[in-house]
C-alpha cells in the first residue's frame, strides 16, 4: 500500500513538472493556433541559464526563477515578433516547420556553446526530504510541484484580470475584429508569445533541479506537453493542470501498476493516450475545441 | 492556400528558359540512370576508377549510394505529396510507414528467413493497411490535430516495435548481406522514385486527384458536391503509405541492418516535407525537385566534423526561410505562373504576414 | 577545458613529438619507408556523441603519434606511416554507413577502425563485409553484431554480457554477503545484453533478482523505478545504461532513501562527468570498466600500462586518468597493426584478415585474441569505484586491485 502512495506521490510531482511546461505551450497554442515545437528547447534554455547562475555567481536555483522569465520572455517577444509573425497566414504547418526550424538552430547552438556534456545543479539540500512511514516525498520535487501551481494560478490571473489579458483573450476569440477596436495583433501576438516563453524559462529553471541538463534535454517535453494539453483541453489554464497532473499519475501508475508494461512503455503509453483522446473527444478533458 | 492574386503570363523567354531547363533536367536523369550500369563487378570489388577501364564518367560505389539514397528521399516526398500537398492532410508521421516496411522485409528475411523478392511486395502491403485502419479515425481530425496526432502514431509505432522482442527488440533486425548488389538497389529505389511520381501524375488526371484537390480547398463543398471525402483521403493515405513502405522495405534489405533509431527517425518526417515544400508542394515535379536538391545538400555537408552542427544549423534556418519568402515552392519559378524578384518575395512575406 | 583547446593542445604535443624524433631517425637500421596505410575512423565528433567519440579519438591518434615516431608500421622491413581519415557520423547508423562506404571508395582507406555505438558499428560491419576490408573496433559491445557470421569486424573489447559479471563476483567474496539484487536497464541493445547476463548468471553465485525492469532509452526520470525497486529492499542495485541515466538514478536513490549496500552501474562511473555531476554522491558507486590505470598487464609491444597514462596526460595536457574508451580505441589499433605485421602485406587485406583472426597478443589494455565470432573472450573486466577520496580506485580482481572495496555503503542520511 505504501509503495501505491509513493507512486501516487510521485506521480503528482511528475505532472508538476509537466504543467510548468505546458502552461506556456497551451497558453501559445490557445491563443494564437501556433504549435510551438521549439517549447521544450525554450525550457533548455531556462536550464543553462539557472545553471550558468547558479554555478558563475552561486545564486540558489530557485531565486534564480525570475531571471530565467525574463530572459526568456525578450528571446519570445524577439523570436515572435521577427520570424513566427511572418507565417501567421500561411496554411497551419508551416508555423509547425518554421518552429521546428528554430527548434534545430537552438539545439545546435547549445552544442556548439556547451558541447554534449550533461551539467547538472546540485544544491546542499538536494536529496532531503520528507519521510512519512515508508513514503518519500523529497523538498525539491515538491517544491517544483509548489511553483508549477503557482505559475499556473498567475497566468490565469494574468489572462482574466487584467487588461492585458483581456486583450491576448480577444485576439484569439477574433484577430481581426480585436484590430478593428485598437488592439496592435502584432505587438499582443509578441506579447503572448513571450509570456508563454517566460513560463518555458520558469519551467527550465525547476528542471534543473531534478534532472541533468544537456543540449537535447528539451526533446522530450515538448512531446509531452502535447498531450498534456490534448488531455487537458485548450483555452484554459486549469485544463493544463488538470492534463498535467493528470498525465504524471497516468505515467507512472501505469509503468508500476499494471503487469507485464514496464517503463519501457512510457513513450508508447503516452501517444497511445494522444492518439486516443484526439480520436475519441478531441477537446480535451476541459478544453473547448480551438 | 488562396490563389496567388498576382500571377503573370511567362513571356516567350520564360517559356524558352522553362524548355531549356527542363530539357537539361531530363539528360541529367538520363545519365544518372544509365551510369549504374557500368559499375561492373570486378570494378566494384577492386574500387577501380572507371577511368581506368575507359569510361570516363565518374561512376563508383560510393556515388551509387548517394544516388540511391537521393532516390529514397525522392520517392518519400513524392508520396507524401499525395496526402499532404493534394489533399491537404500535412502529415507529420509518414516515417511510420516507412519503418513499417522495413520491419516487414527485415522480419521476413531474417527471422523468416524468406527471400527478399518475396518479402519486397509484402512491404507496401503491410504499410497501407495500417494506413486504413487508422486513417479512417484520424482523418476525421482537422489542421494541428491532424499533424499531431500523426506524429504521435510515428512515434508509437516505433516504440511499440522496439519492445517486442518478436521483431528483434533493441538489437534491431539484420536481413542477410546481398552483394555485389549496389547497383541493383540504385535501380530498385529509383524505380519506387519513378512509380511515385507516375502515380502522383495519374492521380492528378483522375476524378479521384480533382476530388483530392477538391477536399483540400474546401472540404465542406466537396461532400456537398457528392465526393466520398472520407473514401477519398484514407484512399490518398494509404497510397501514400504504400510508396513510403516499399522505399522502408528497400532499405532494410539494402543497409542490412535496421532498429528503431535507425527507420523511424522523427527527422525524415520534416525532411520530407521540406523537400515537398521547397520544391513546390501539390504539384508534380515539386518533391522530386526539392529532393535532390535538399538530400544532396545534407550528404555533401556530412562527415565534415564541426559542419555536421552547422548544417543541422544550416537546415532550420533554410526551413524558416522557406516558410517565410517562398512558401509555395521554387517551381513556382519554373512553370508556375511566377517570375523570380524581389517583389515576389515581398507579396509572399505580405500575404502570411499579421 | 573546451574540447578545441584539447585538440589545440594535442595537436602541438604531437607535432613536437614528431619533430623532436624527426632529427632523431636516419641512422643504424637500414629499413626502408613505404607507402603510407591509409586507415579510416568514421567516428561521432560533434552532436550527442561527441564526448565519446572524443574519447575514440584520443586513443587513435596516441597510437598513431606513437607508430609513426617509430618510422611506422613494420612490414618484411618495410615501415609505412599511418594516416588517419576521420568522418563525423554524428553516431547515426545510416550516415556511418554513407561515410564509410566513402571512405572506402573516395579516400581509398585500406582498413577501418571502428566507430562510437553499437548501432553505427552495426551498419558499419555490413559495409566491411560487403567490400571486404577488415574492421576492427573498440567502441561497439553489443554481442548481436557478431552473430551474423560477419568475417571482417573484430571487436577487441570485452562484449556486453561481462560488464557487470565482474561486480557479481566481487559481491559473492563480501562480508556481509549481500543476497538481492535491483537490475534497471536501459531499452538499447548494449544495455539489454548487460542486464541479460546478470539475470542469467547472478542465481548461480548466490543471489536472487528481485526487481527487473527496462526505462526508455535517454530517460532523465526514473524515480518511480526507483521507488518501486526500493519496495523490494535490494542489497544490490545495479544499472545497465548511459551516462544520464546513471545520474538520474543515482539522484533519484538519494531522493528516495534507497540505501542499498551496493551500489553499480555499467556505464557513466568511469567518466569525469559522472563525479562533477554529483559530487560527493558519486562516492561508493562501483562500475564494470574494460581497463583501469591500476592493470598489472605486462605487453610484448607497445607503451606499459604506465607509460600509457604518463603519455596520455602529458599529450593532453591533463591530471585526469585516461577513460577506458581512449584504451580501447588503442588498443583495436595495436590488433590491427599486429596482424598487418604478422600478415607481412599491407594490398592483401584477405591475409590480414586471417592474421586478425589467428592473433594472440598481450598488450597493456589485456590479451586480444578473437573468438570464431570475431569476439575478444580473453580478456576480463575489472571493476572500479569511486572511493571517498574522490578517485576511481580498481577492486577487483585482486591481482589489480589497488585498493579495498569500500563496502558496505553507508545510508544517504549518514553521508
Amino acid at each position: 500500500m505504501s509503495l501505491f502512495v509513493q507512486q501516487v506521490i510521485l506521480g503528482l510531482m511528475l505532472g508538476g513538472v509537466y504543467v510548468a511546461v505546458a502552461i506556456g505551450f497551451s497558453l501559445v497554442w490557445g491563443v494564437l493556433n501556433i504549435v510551438n515545437l521549439a517549447h521544450g528547447a525554450l525550457v533548455v534554455v531556462g536550464m543553462y541559464a539557472t545553471w550558468f547562475l547558479f554555478t558563475h555567481a552561486g545564486i540558489d536555483p530557485f531565486l534564480t526563477l525570475p531571471l530565467d522569465a525574463v530572459v526568456l520572455f525578450a528571446i519570445g517577444y524577439l523570436v515572435q515578433r521577427g520570424l513566427i509573425n511572418r507565417v501567421i497566414r500561411a496554411p497551419l504547418f508551416f508555423t509547425l516547420l518554421l518552429t521546428f526550424g528554430i527548434n534545430l538552430v537552438l539545439i545546435n547552438l547549445f552544442l556548439l556553446w556547451f558541447k554534449a556534456d550533461f551539467r547538472s545543479v546540485t544544491t546542499s539540500y538536494s536529496g532531503a526530504g520528507l519521510n512519512v512511514g515508508a513514503v518519500t516525498i523529497p523538498y525539491i520535487r515538491l517544491a517544483a510541484l509548489v511553483i508549477a501551481m503557482l505559475l499556473a494560478g498567475a497566468v490565469g490571473f494574468f489572462m482574466n484580470r487584467t487588461r492585458t489579458g483581456f486583450a491576448i483573450q480577444a485576439v484569439g476569440a477574433d484577430k481581426d475584429a480585436a484590430q478593428l477596436v485598437g488592439i496592435d495583433l502584432r505587438h499582443v501576438y509578441a506579447l503572448t508569445f513571450a509570456v508563454g516563453a517566460a513560463c518555458a524559462g520558469v519551467a527550465g529553471g525547476l528542471l534543473s533541479t531534478v534532472q541533468a541538463i544537456s543540449p537535447t534535454a528539451g526533446e522530450p517535453y515538448t512531446l509531452q506537453a502535447f498531450v498534456v494539453v490534448i488531455l487537458g483541453g485548450l483555452g484554459r489554464v486549469s485544463a493544463t493542470v488538470v492534463g498535467g497532473l493528470l498525465f504524471g499519475l497516468i505515467e507512472v501508475l501505469a509503468q508500476s501498476q499494471v503487469p507485464g508494461l514496464g517503463a519501457g512503455w512510457s513513450n508508447a503509453i503516452a501517444f497511445a493516450v494522444l492518439v486516443l483522446v484526439l480520436v475519441l473527444r478531441p477537446q480535451g478533458l476541459l478544453g473547448r475545441l480551438a | 492556400m488562396s490563389e496567388a492574386a498576382f500571377s503573370t503570363q511567362p513571356s516567350r523567354t520564360g517559356r524558352r528558359i522553362r524548355r531549356a531547363i527542363l530539357i537539361a533536367f531530363l539528360l541529367v536523369v538520363v545519365v544518372v540512370l544509365v551510369l549504374p550500369l557500368t559499375l561492373t563487378q570486378q570494378a566494384a570489388d577492386a574500387n577501380l576508377d572507371p577511368t581506368t577501364l575507359g569510361i570516363d564518367f565518374a561512376i563508383n560505389k560510393s556515388i551509387v549510394r548517394t544516388e540511391t539514397t537521393i532516390a529514397m528521399f525522392v520517392a518519400l516526398a513524392a508520396a507524401w505529396n499525395l496526402i499532404g500537398g493534394l489533399t491537404g492532410y500535412a502529415a507529420f508521421g509518414n516515417v511510420a510507414f516507412f519503418g513499417l516496411g522495413a520491419y516487414t522485409v527485415g522480419f521476413l528475411t531474417d527471422k523468416q528467413h524468406l527471400s527478399f523478392a518475396l518479402a519486397l511486395p509484402l512491404a507496401p502491403l503491410v504499410a497501407a493497411a495500417f494506413a486504413g485502419l487508422i486513417g479512417v479515425p484520424l482523418l476525421r481530425l482537422r489542421g494541428h490535430y491532424f499533424a499531431i496526432a500523426t506524429l504521435g502514431t510515428g512515434v508509437a509505432v516505433g516504440e511499440v516495435i522496439k519492445n517486442l522482442d518478436v521483431f528483434g527488440g533493441a538489437t534491431g533486425l539484420f536481413p542477410p548481406i546481398l552483394r555485389h548488389a549496389d547497383a541493383l538497389f540504385f535501380y530498385l529505389m529509383a524505380a519506387n522514385a519513378g512509380l511515385a511520381v507516375v502515380v502522383t501524375w495519374l492521380v492528378m488526371r483522375s476524378r479521384f486527384g480533382y476530388g483530392l484537390i477538391a477536399i483540400r480547398e474546401n472540404e465542406e463543398a466537396a461532400s456537398v458536391l457528392g465526393v466520398n471525402t472520407t473514401a477519398y483521403k484514407v484512399g490518398a493515405f494509404a497510397l501514400a503509405a504504400a510508396l513510403t513502405g516499399l522505399a522502408g522495405g528497400i532499405f532494410a534489405q539494402w543497409s542490412s541492418f535496421i532498429d528503431q533509431e535507425s527507420v523511424f527517425p522523427i527527422q525524415y518526417n520534416v525532411q520530407m516535407i521540406l523537400m515537398a515544400i521547397i520544391g513546390g508542394a501539390g504539384t508534380l515535379f515539386g518533391p522530386v525537385a526539392g529532393a535532390i536538391v535538399l538530400e544532396w545538400l545534407i550528404l555533401s555537408l556530412a562527415g565534415g566534423g564541426a559542419s555536421a552542427v552547422y548544417a543541422q544549423m544550416g537546415l532550420g534556418v533554410l526551413l524558416a526561410v522557406t516558410v517565410i519568402f517562398v512558401p509555395r515552392g521554387v517551381v513556382d519559378f519554373f512553370g508556375g505562373s511566377s517570375k523570380l524578384s524581389l517583389g515576389y518575395f515581398r507579396r509572399s512575406l505580405r500575404e502570411t504576414s499579421v | 577545458m573546451g574540447g578545441r583547446i584539447r585538440g589545440l593542445m594535442s595537436g602541438i604535443a604531437a607535432l613536437s613529438v614528431l619533430v623532436a624524433c624527426g632529427g632523431a631517425t636516419g641512422g643504424g637500421t637500414t629499413t626502408t619507408t613505404g607507402a603510407d596505410i591509409i586507415l579510416g575512423a568514421p567516428l561521432s565528433l560533434t552532436g550527442s556523441s561527441s564526448k565519446e567519440g572524443g574519447l575514440a579519438k584520443q586513443g587513435y591518434d596516441m597510437w598513431q603519434t606513437w607508430v609513426n615516431q617509430q618510422g611506422g608500421i613494420n612490414v618484411k622491413g618495410v615501415k609505412h606511416k599511418v594516416q588517419i581519415k576521420y568522418a563525423d557520423d554524428q553516431s547515426k547508423p545510416d550516415i556511418s554507413a554513407q561515410l564509410t562506404q566513402s571512405l572506402i571508395t573516395d579516400q581509398k582507406v585500406q582498413f577501418l577502425l571502428g566507430p562510437y555505438g553499437s548501432g553505427p558499428t552495426a551498419s558499419d560491419a555490413v559495409i566491411a563485409e560487403k567490400n571486404s576490408i577488415p574492421m576492427v573496433e573498440g567502441n561497439g559491445a553489443a554481442q548481436a553484431i557478431f552473430s551474423k557470421g560477419y568475417k571482417y569486424t573484430f571487436g577487441v573489447l570485452s562484449p556486453a554480457n561481462k560488464y557487470l559479471q565482474g561486480v557479481i563476483d566481487l559481491a559473492a567474496t563480501l562480508n556481509p554477503k549481500p543476497s538481492t539484487i535491483a537490475m534497471l536497464a536501459a531499452d538499447d541493445s548494449f544495455s539489454q545484453e548487460v542486464a541479460a547476463a546478470v539475470n542469467d548468471y547472478a542465481p548461480g553465485k548466490g543471489f536472487s533478482v528481485v526487481y527487473n525492469q527496462k526505462y526508455p532509452n535517454g530517460s532523465t526520470d526514473v524515480s518511480s523505478l526507483v521507488a518501486a525497486a526500493k519496495a523490494k529492499n535490494p542489497d544490490i542495485l545495479l544499472n545497465s545504461g548511459h551516462l544520464a541515466e546513471a545520474i538520474a538514478i543515482n539522484k533519484a536513490a538519494k531522493d528516495l532513501q534507497l540505501n542499498a549496500k551496493l551500489f553499480a552501474y555499467s556505464v557513466g562511473p568511469s567518466t569525469p562527468d559522472f563525479v562533477n555531476a554529483l559530487g560527493k554522491d558519486s562516492y561508493y558507486v562501483m562500475d564494470g570498466s574494460q581497463w583501469t590505470p591500476q592493470v598489472k598487464y605486462k605487453p610484448t609491444f607497445y607503451l606499459s600500462v604506465a607509460d600509457y597514462t604518463a603519455a596520455y596526460k602529458s599529450t593532453f595536457n591533463t591530471q585526469e586518468d585516461p577513460d577506458y574508451h581512449v584504451a580501447e580505441s588503442t588498443a583495436a589499433c595495436l590488433a590491427l597493426q599486429k596482424a598487418i605485421e604478422n600478415a607481412g602485406t599491407v594490398t592483401n587485406t584477405d591475409k590480414v584478415r586471417d592474421a586478425l583472426a589467428g592473433l594472440d597478443v598481450m598488450t597493456f589494455f589485456g590479451e586480444i585474441k578473437f573468438d570464431n565470432r570475431g569476439v575478444n573472450v580473453t580478456k576480463p573486466m575489472v571493476v572500479e569505484q569511486i572511493q571517498t577520496d574522490g578517485k576511481h580506485h580498481t577492486v577487483f580482481p585482486s591481482d589489480v586491485a589497488d585498493k579495498q572495496v569500500q563496502y558496505p555503503t553507508p545510508p544517504w542520511s549518514q553521508r
